[in-house]
């Protein structure tokens, strides 16, 4: 008898507080993501992005706000941020209030740094995570000058150092679901900005993405003429692959622990891949993350590829000694295999994941020089490069 | 008995040291007066009241409640069992819990999304619980049938290899960047709790010790063994009922808040036994629940030791601390 009282009590207090522990969870979801109903504010214009389909932006008459959408639920607005440059401006209740231009920011996505330094506001940059892994030479000079702070690991930033930097907003990837570290800085009253550009599927859609940013620095006009510019690049070199007859064939991605990723038919290197003039085994595939798939099938579906881009060994050598089977492969066979370490430093910094969102055309002319070199005769490769 | 007064109050003594410490350092540069001041009002700066009051205070009261909670849960896991290697996690119930988690962060950006975006910050918790809690039911329903002990042991290391092996399944099919946040969580973390979180974990855990103090002298009764228990009145299959919910509830709630933690829950109670010279749990429960909180506090300030800008995982900590522990206990133990 004596030990029965005790359960009883336990199991009472489980229920109560398990109850108590969603209701809290639930506020506060409803504090932070919401649909925003229409309110008293006066719309004037409304910038929906041409490939992006991640933001659009809306300007009211005292500030602009900033709509990221929800890429997981369809319909649902995951951020809202009002940007006002005036202190005595009414803003609305939902969303995060953020005094523009910023004048501090905390960068934890190195693909924004070639943005920031197109827009020059690189120098606003306080923080950034995984500084060893950084190529942006400006970006490592601050770091050694500790004008920036490296903040560890981007998955597990400290949180310490963060606060006392008391950055004006934080720039993030957002993720289906919110971690330890936003959670935290939005308590603290930091404001997280979030960004999907990873998740959007075509080159264009995630460049198109300076324009997210540019707002946060007042900077619209400057991003839309970036943009243009880049769309122009862009799609002049796409025009030079549609007159080519026979398609060559290509695979991607490599062998990870026994799983081997390659881009989905809805992916960003799809999209990539068509617009070079490539043929992919799953263009019709209509997933936009990775495949993981076994040796036996990427031996299958992709043994007679003639091209492999985003191979992750140096050289030859290196790919047979990881594993014989990769001898197999066509594109190894006629020596056609190409890494994306054309740009890196010698601690792992790459440029490949750093200013190439800002550069799609580049990305395009390395893959239509790789393979249809007579297209760009005169044109070096810019990220990737061919194994020794 | 004198003795035992001065190790209790010694042992208060380094446990309110060892936590002001943890409050007073930390990455960010501040001055003792500043901490105090934010600590107890306000220091006049803001960014100061929010590192002390908001994140360094919360932590080191989950630190302290982590300690105590998984140490004790190790102890009645090796009374139960009799055997000085078991720990919170021998029942499967950290891997249900870790389960849990793995399918929110895999399935959170499609299947269960809806979910995730209701629950909001919760829905990590509310994962690991809902993982747990099957393995405890399976467990409970093992343990009402079996009468070794032994066996639920073998049984529940079994379920915890399952969960295990679902998790990597999953793990194999996730794009990196949800794997990674799978990943950070086993790492564990006690910063996860802030002031909202905090009055739960405390609720829970709390009970849960609380309950374990009723336990002293069943617990006594089986380290005589449980036939010894039977033949002086002790209802065993009641027992061990109760001694499985208490402790799968204590480890499925801090591992639901702080990640898995390893380590602490086997040492502990050796170090407690070995420091009192005693099996007696009327002393080892209360020396387990200093002795735990003092080790976790002591870590969580190991784990601020600044290398390469980032706080060191609180998991691989306790491990460095523990391992060295584990391989006196066998070598002290031949027979292990």
């Amino acid at each position: 008898m004596q030990v029965k009282n005790p359960i009883l009590l336990l199991i009472c207090c489980i229920f109560c507080f398990s109850i108590n522990g969603c209701k809290k969870g639930k506020n506060e979801v409803a504090a932070t993501k919401t649909t925003i109903k229409q309110d008293e504010f006066s719309l004037d214009s409304k910038v929906i992005p041409k490939y992006a389909k991640g933001f659009h932006i809306e300007h009211f008459d005292s500030f602009i706000r900033v709509k990221i959408h929800n890429p997981w639920a369809e319909g649902e607005i995951y951020a809202v941020y009002n940007l006002y440059t005036n202190d005595t401006v009414t803003l609305p209740q939902q969303g995060v209030n953020i005094k523009i231009p910023l004048a501090s920011l905390v960068v934890n996505t190195f693909a924004y740094f070639e943005f920031l330094d197109q827009l020059s506001e690189l120098d606003k940059i306080t923080g950034t995570s995984d500084g060893f892994r950084i190529y942006n030479p400006k970006i490592r000079a601050g770091l050694q000058e500790e004008r920036i702070v490296d903040l560890g690991n981007p998955f597990n930033m400290n949180i310490e150092k963060t606060l006392a930097l008391n950055p004006q907003a934080i720039l993030t990837s957002a993720y289906a679901q919110r971690d330890n570290y936003s959670e935290r800085m939005i308590q603290a009253g930091v404001p997280v900005i979030y960004n999907l550009e990873w998740m959007e599927n075509s080159p264009l859609a995630r460049a198109e993405w300076i324009k997210m940013i540019a707002v946060f620095f007042d900077k619209e006009e400057m991003a839309d003429s970036i943009f243009n510019k880049i769309e122009w690049r862009y799609l002049s070199k796409k025009e030079k692959t549609k007159d080519i007859q026979k398609r060559h064939t290509v695979m991607a991605g490599d062998n990870f622990q026994g799983t081997w990723y390659v881009p989905g038919g809805n992916s960003f290197n799809a999209a990539l891949f068509r617009d070079a003039g490539l043929d992919y085994y799953y263009k019709n595939d209509e997933r936009s993350g990775s495949i993981g798939l076994d040796i036996e099938t990427v031996l299958t579906q992709f043994g007679n590829a003639e091209y492999w881009f985003g191979c992750a060994a140096k050289s030859y050598k290196e790919l047979a000694e990881k594993d014989p089977k990769y001898l197999l492969f066509e594109a190894v066979k006629k020596k056609h295999v190409f890494n994306n370490n054309n740009r890196t430093t010698p601690s792992g910094g790459n440029d490949y994941f750093e200013s190439a969102i800002a550069y799609p055309d580049l990305l395009l002319c390395d893959l239509i020089k790789a393979v249809y070199p007579h297209l760009l005769p005169h044109y070096t490769f810019t990220y990737i490069k061919e194994l020794e | 008995m004198k003795h035992k007064t001065r190790l209790f109050a010694l042992l208060m003594v380094i446990l309110v040291i060892v936590f002001i410490a943890d409050i007073f350092t930390g990455n960010a540069p501040i001055s003792i007066k500043d901490g105090w001041n934010a600590l107890f009002g306000t220091s006049g700066n803001a960014i100061i009241d929010e590192i002390v009051f908001n994140y360094r205070l919360p932590k080191a009261i989950t630190a302290i409640l982590a300690g105590a909670a998984l140490s004790v849960a190790g102890l009645l896991m090796q009374t139960l069992f009799r055997n000085p290697l078991a720990g919170p996690d021998v029942l499967g119930v950290s891997a249900g819990a870790g389960l849990g988690v793995a399918l929110l962060t895999t399935l959170g950006g499609s299947a269960l999304y809806s979910a995730v975006s209701w629950l909001g910050s919760m829905a990590q918790v509310v994962a690991a619980i809902a993982g747990a809690i099957p393995v405890l039911l399976l467990i409970l329903g093992v343990s009402s049938r079996i009468k070794d002990s032994v066996t639920i042991l073998v049984l529940g290391m079994i379920f915890g290899y399952v969960a295990n092996a679902l998790i990597t399944i999953l793990q194999s099919f996730a794009d990196p960047d949800s794997l990674k946040v799978f990943v950070m969580w086993t790492f564990g973390s006690l910063s996860a709790v802030t002031w909202n979180k905090m009055p739960l974990l405390a609720i829970l855990v709390i009970t849960g010790i609380i309950a374990v103090f009723f336990l002293q002298k069943p617990l006594n009764s089986l380290l005589l063994g449980e036939q010894y228990a039977a033949s002086i009145g002790l209802n065993i299959k009641q027992t061990r009922r109760i001694i499985i919910t208490i402790t799968a509830l204590i480890t499925g709630t801090v591992t639901a808040f702080t990640g898995p933690i390893a380590f602490v829950g086997v040492v502990i109670p050796h170090f407690a036994r070995a420091l009192f010279g005693t099996v007696n749990h009327k002393t080892v429960i209360p020396a387990t629940l200093i002795l735990g909180s003092i080790l976790m506090v002591t870590c969580d300030i190991v784990s601020q030791i600044p290398i390469s800008n980032q706080t060191l995982p609180i998991n691989a900590v306790t491990a460095v601390f523990g391992a060295p522990m584990i391989i006196w206990i066998v070598v002290k133990r031949k027979k292990l």
